[in-house]
């Protein structure tokens, strides 16, 4: 164990094997979207649809702007806002969020550490870190395949402007810590894992439903504002290679918010079993 | 910081869950340098109370000072004074005994000094050392509890349970230990179930039941001031008969034999009075042991509560 931030080392090596699988399953899945998006022209892939895809599909490809489905910046957009990759997203960020305190209070472990000289928000910054890591890890796992593919393509370079990848692994962050932040926060008042894993995951899969919902039926287009997935929007990164700071700004300020008021609530609560 | 305040201070410490009281207005002092006994049934609240005392819960009302210090207002100054072993022992499975001893020392942020003589005094080898904690027995485990609590060499050690699941052997090292910490002036809190270990280990005991202080006592005074055990053997078999007043004194009848627990200010006059109506051929009166004068006030719940301290 590190001498200088156990707990943040610890949070990592226990879940090491974990983060080490989704890493790999988000390299492969990514470079697979790359594939497919090499091997079949977007345009040729949704030719049946007469006008194109309809506008609910922007949800699929992560825009709220201009950047369809059937394009390139669109079908490689896809691959980062996929189920496959908002799960592998989730389960990083409800277990390293439910390893932060919960797990401990579940466990009982909370008991030997927190007797230390342990302050509870050195408890949860360290532990804050160690989440912060992991989903840097994941997006720059997606990232980098995602741009070593468009790099190995000249058909895809010439469509997708490198920077865009890189914008939109920026943005792929921002998201996850907009997830994190809200989960740690359940965190630091639950009792079970269970708990934060199941928040973590309803913040996730509502947020896209939210969004689905508003780009698909116009009465509900307000509520778009609601979801994550609203302000995380690879496919316009991809397209214009430019990174929007709003977007930016939204989804850091929701995960510093649920930062912000993990720290009351488990200083407030009590720690034990 | 106080540094004359005693090492441990209860005063009217109370902790609710919403409608259900833990403990309700307990006072106990612990002066420094001694070995304290926290006894009580199960659900009595001893394990609430000790994690009020390591800061671990928050009482809600009432005021715990240890060293003179406020267990969670002045955690970061208090917890390198303060060594503890839980009375549920829950450990990261994955690590090895070493790197749980590597990890909590280092959460400690002091020297660790003691901690490869401790492990030898214990029994734990350095072969168990690199083997993973999930493969430890209950004994094991105990053993490592034991070893992180004392490392650092706190000035007060509060231990919930400590000699369960050790063998003989190790209890004897361990018992050791206690006596080394307390003829260094500096405090241990101990809760135990196990009576012969209180009364070898405890200069001075609180029982508490159903969240309540019954007494706090010196063991040796708690036990002189128990009932004392009464054995007569009758002339005669005609078995159970009105006893007056040694009615009230918990008569148990075997053939010949009658037994009685008397109240030590009563057996001379009682013994009299039952030698002038009964046909006595023998007689023997022992002090009651300490189990007995425990299990006496573990159990009667018109006991007055009493503080000493």
């Amino acid at each position: 164990m590190s001498a200088r931030f156990p707990l943040f080392v610890l949070a990592l090596t226990r879940r090491r094997r974990m983060l080490v699988f989704l890493a790999a399953g988000m390299v492969l899945f990514e470079a697979l979207m790359v594939v497919v998006t090499r091997a079949v022209p977007p345009a040729q892939l949704f030719g049946g649809a007469s006008g194109g895809p309809a506008s609910a599909l922007k949800a699929f490809s992560g825009s709220t702007g201009d950047v369809s489905l059937a394009s390139y910046p669109g079908l490689l957009g896809a691959g980062l806002v996929h189920p496959f990759w908002i799960a592998m997203q989730l389960t990083a960020i409800g277990s390293l969020a439910a390893a932060a305190v919960a797990a401990d209070v579940e466990g009982g472990t909370i008991e030997l550490l927190m007797v230390r000289p342990v302050t509870r928000a050195r408890l949860l910054a360290e532990r804050t870190v160690a989440l912060l890591a992991a989903t840097l890890l994941l997006n720059a796992a997606a990232t980098l395949t995602t741009a070593v593919g468009i790099g190995l393509s000249p058909q895809l370079r010439q469509a997708v402007p490198l920077r865009g990848v890189f914008a939109a692994g920026v943005l792929g962050w921002c998201f996850s810590v907009s997830l994190a932040g809200p989960a740690l926060a359940v965190s630091a008042a639950a009792r079970r894992r269970s708990q934060v894993i199941g928040a973590t995951i309803a913040f996730g899969a509502v947020g896209f439903a939210l969004n689905f919902v508003a780009l698909a039926w116009s009465p509900a287009a307000p509520l778009r504002f609601l979801s994550p997935f609203h302000y995380y929007t690879p496919g316009d990164a991809l397209a214009h290679g430019t990174l929007a700071w709003f977007p930016v700004a939204v989804l850091l300020a929701v995960g510093v918010a649920g930062f912000s008021a993990a720290l009351p609530l488990l200083a407030r609560r009590d720690l034990a079993p | 910081m106080n540094h004359t305040a005693a090492a441990i201070e209860l005063d009217a410490l109370t902790k609710s869950y919403g409608p259900k009281i833990g403990i309700d207005r307990l006072d106990v002092t612990v002066e420094r340098g001694e070995v304290f006994g926290f006894l009580g049934p199960n659900g009595a609240g001893k394990t609430t109370t000790i994690r009020c005392l390591v800061g671990l819960l928050r009482p809600t009302s009432g005021r715990v000072s240890v060293l003179g210090m406020d267990p969670v207002a002045d955690h970061r100054r208090l917890g390198p004074r303060l060594g503890y072993l839980p009375g549920e022992l829950r450990l990261y499975p994955e690590l090895t005994g070493r790197q749980t001893l590597g990890l909590l020392g280092d959460l400690q942020g002091a020297p660790n000094p003691r901690r490869d003589e401790l492990c030898e005094r214990l029994g734990l080898l350095p072969a168990d050392l690199a083997r993973p904690v999930r493969e430890y027995s209950r004994g094991m485990k105990q053993k490592l509890g034991l070893v992180q609590a004392f490392q650092h060499e706190p000035d007060v050690l509060v231990l919930d349970e400590p000699s369960e699941g050790l063998d003989p052997l190790v209890q004897e090292s361990f018992f050791g230990l206690l006596a080394e910490t307390a003829a260094d002036g500096r405090t241990v809190l101990l809760s135990s179930h196990v009576l012969p270990e209180v009364q070898r280990t405890c200069g001075r005991v609180a029982i508490v039941r159903g969240g309540r202080l019954v007494t706090v006592q010196a063991v040796a005074e708690l036990r002189e001031t128990r009932a004392r055990r009464v054995r007569l053997v009758l002339a005669d078999a005609l078995g159970p008969r009105p006893l007056g007043r040694a009615e009230a004194w918990s008569p148990a009848w075997n053939g010949t034999e009658l037994r009685l627990l008397v109240p030590p200010q009563e057996v001379a006059d009682g013994l009299r009075e039952l030698l002038a109506t009964l046909p006595v051929v023998d007689l023997s009166v022992e002090e009651a042991g300490l189990d007995e004068a425990f299990l006496d006030l573990y159990r009667s719940p018109e006991q007055n509560v009493e503080t000493f301290s």
